[in-house]
């Protein structure tokens, strides 16, 4: 059974319809991120589990026991913020013995944990600082320490590396990350930032309008896409409907509106459905001079608007199903007007 | 360099007012408490504190305003923290309902106390009515609707002071608190108390210095017998015409406020630990 299930939680903020019915599975152990746009309700379910948000409907079931209506502080968790919120009357000794303070260990036995704490957070010399002397990058390791001293059940964490700098930011996530698999530690973490997303986590849920879109592995979100949303989000840019024509065992083959036809290799669970959309990355269509014309999966199209991107050119390409970003070679720029034939290779497109 | 020098001469005018206005009479008023018959002279305060009358008015006013202070501040902290939690659109409305009564005179104000406190005023008709006392109580012209007057006329300034430095402590930081297993109260007393340390020495000098000086409350209020300095200042001065003893007291007061005023510091450090 799961450590952590939201079982059909709606929050709302008077009309406003935060999270609807979301459902959400953590095993013990699991680093899992809440991925998507601002306003998408990742925030809020994170703060539901927290406890600061109270769900209209629904229930939280953590460990077997129902905590739905048990207040913050008796929950556990340890909780890191955006922005740190590191008391600013106290030093970063006090601070992390916070919670333990709170929690009437004898003073040695704190003493003694603050400084193994800040000593594997690379602070231990700071400890008789006050937050305003530290960095952002540092302050961020206060405040993941004084959530993990208490040594929790669960550790959420609210975008937590978004007020860094980007080179900073990738330290401190590889830091998270072998900190919470260290002590083992069932982890939550918000994130809008899809690399950041990606690289710490054991599973990813992308959100969307207070539902979760989908819930896998980062490889899967990012090669499998489920929904247009999803595809979107992780950076396919081409969606061209399509009409299942026939299923056979090495993939799907469709048609077009304009009765070309595609096949389809990869298969995500929308393989029976029979109107589909297949989602393709720009970097993943190749362009053929015209006339290089195959059976299946070509379009022909005409070069629009054309922008240099360092590694390749994108272009804008009309085509009889819409238009179409298509990255092409840094070597070769084609020019507006030109007429090209546009290859869909099987195996990368995703049906959404 | 000549830029630097004209730049200051923007002080002048302000300078020049204070001065004359108030550093002139200031020193005048306190250098002729020490003028004795043979150079400087400590025998008119000595005199003061001597006279059990004078010494029992300045132990009163003393006492008054330290209690209004405490008053303002037990009734200031739970209201300035929930003004200071609603949000921003009706924490503007509810400061101006606090900061109302200044608005008026302290004349005015202390006379509507005088109607709902006086012997035929709304509370004791209204206990009389209810048959809880036979005959009215005395609460007007004493030291309890000093106190009353008192707290009235400056709770504002301890609540401003409070909504002013909560409404800068950030929601996070309660919310750490109780994630870290803090109930509400000990979120109270570890995080919002110490951080509100800062207005709550404004609010208690300002409320202090305001008690300790006030004239129009004491005297509309207050009776026969419970004289404090500002009146005690007055009938020397006006009806007496000893600006001497005027001044004592006047200085007794400045340096009352200032020695007070360093000691709410301190103490409020001390608590900041």
């Amino acid at each position: 059974m799961a450590l952590l299930s939201l079982k059909d939680i709606s929050v709302a903020y008077g009309k406003n319809v935060v999270l609807k019915n979301l459902n959400l599975d953590v095993e013990k152990g699991e680093l899992v991120s809440l991925l998507g746009p601002s306003g998408c309700g990742k925030t809020t379910t994170l703060r539901l589990i927290g406890g600061f948000v109270e769900a209209k409907n629904g229930r939280f079931v953590f460990n077997g026991k129902d905590y739905t209506k048990i207040p913050v502080h008796k929950r556990n968790f340890g909780f890191v913020f955006q922005n740190y919120a590191l008391f600013p009357h106290l030093t970063v000794f006090d601070n992390v013995a916070f919670g333990l303070k709170q929690r009437n260990i004898p003073k040695n036995e704190i003493k003694k944990r603050v400084m193994e704490i800040l000593e594997t957070v690379g602070l231990k010399d700071y400890a008789d600082r006050s937050p305003r002397e530290l960095s952002g990058g540092q302050k961020q390791r206060v405040a993941l320490a004084r959530a993990l001293v208490i040594q929790p059940d669960l550790l959420l964490l609210d975008e937590p590396l978004s007020n860094l700098d980007a080179k900073l930011r990738v330290k401190m996530r590889l830091e998270i990350r072998k900190i919470q698999q260290e002590y083992n530690i069932t982890a939550i973490y918000v994130t809008h930032d899809q690399e950041e997303c990606f690289s710490i986590s054991d599973r990813v849920a992308v959100m969307n309008n207070g539902v979760i879109e989908q819930l896998d592995t980062p490889q899967k979100i990012y090669n499998l896409p489920r929904t247009e949303f999803v595809a979107n989000f992780v950076g396919f840019e081409n969606f061209i409907e399509l009409e299942l024509e026939a299923k056979k065992i090495d993939g799907g083959f469709y048609k077009l509106k304009n009765s070309q036809r595609f096949k389809v290799t990869h298969f995500n669970g929308r393989e029976d459905e029979r109107y589909v959309k297949g989602a393709i990355r720009p970097e993943e269509i190749d362009i053929l001079n015209e006339g290089g014309e195959k059976e299946t999966n070509t379009l022909k199209g005409i070069i629009g608007i054309s922008t240099f991107l360092g590694k390749h050119y994108q272009y804008v390409v009309e085509t009889e199903v819409g238009r179409l970003l298509v990255n092409g070679s840094a070597h070769k720029r084609y020019v507006k007007g030109e007429r090209v034939t546009l290859y869909f290779p099987e195996d990368k497109i995703v049906l959404v | 360099m000549k830029k630097n020098v004209y730049v200051y001469l923007l002080l002048l005018p302000g300078l020049i007012i204070l001065l004359l206005f108030l550093a002139v009479p200031l020193f005048s008023t306190v250098f002729r408490t020490f003028q004795g018959d043979e150079g400087l002279t400590l025998t008119k305060y000595i005199a003061f504190f001597k006279d059990s009358y004078d010494r029992g008015v300045y132990i009163r006013t003393l006492k008054l305003a330290l209690l209004t202070t405490l008053i303002a501040v037990i009734l200031g902290f739970p209201t300035s923290y929930y003004i200071s939690r609603v949000s921003r659109r009706v924490r503007g409305l509810y400061i101006i309902f606090a900061v109302f009564p200044l608005l008026t005179s302290p004349v005015v104000r202390s006379f509507s106390w005088m109607v709902i406190l006086g012997k035929n005023g709304i509370i004791n008709s209204t206990l009389l009515k209810l048959n809880l006392i036979e005959e009215p109580l005395r609460l007007l012209y004493n030291e309890f609707s000093i106190v009353i007057g008192l707290v009235y006329l400056f709770l504002p300034l301890m609540i401003m002071s409070l909504v002013g430095v909560m409404e800068n402590i950030d929601e996070d930081l309660i919310e750490a608190a109780e994630s870290l297993g803090a109930t509400r109260r000990e979120v109270f007393a570890r995080v919002i108390f110490p951080l509100s340390i800062p207005g709550l020495i404004v609010g208690s000098v300002l409320v202090f210095t305001g008690s300790i000086t006030a004239y129009t409350t004491p005297q509309l209020l207050g009776g026969s017998n419970t004289t404090v300095l500002a009146t005690l200042i007055y009938q020397n001065a006006m009806s007496l015409f000893d600006w001497d003893s005027a001044s004592v007291v006047a200085t007794i007061m400045i340096l009352t406020t200032v020695f007070v005023t360093f000691l709410i510091n301190k103490l409020s450090s001390r608590l900041n630990a």
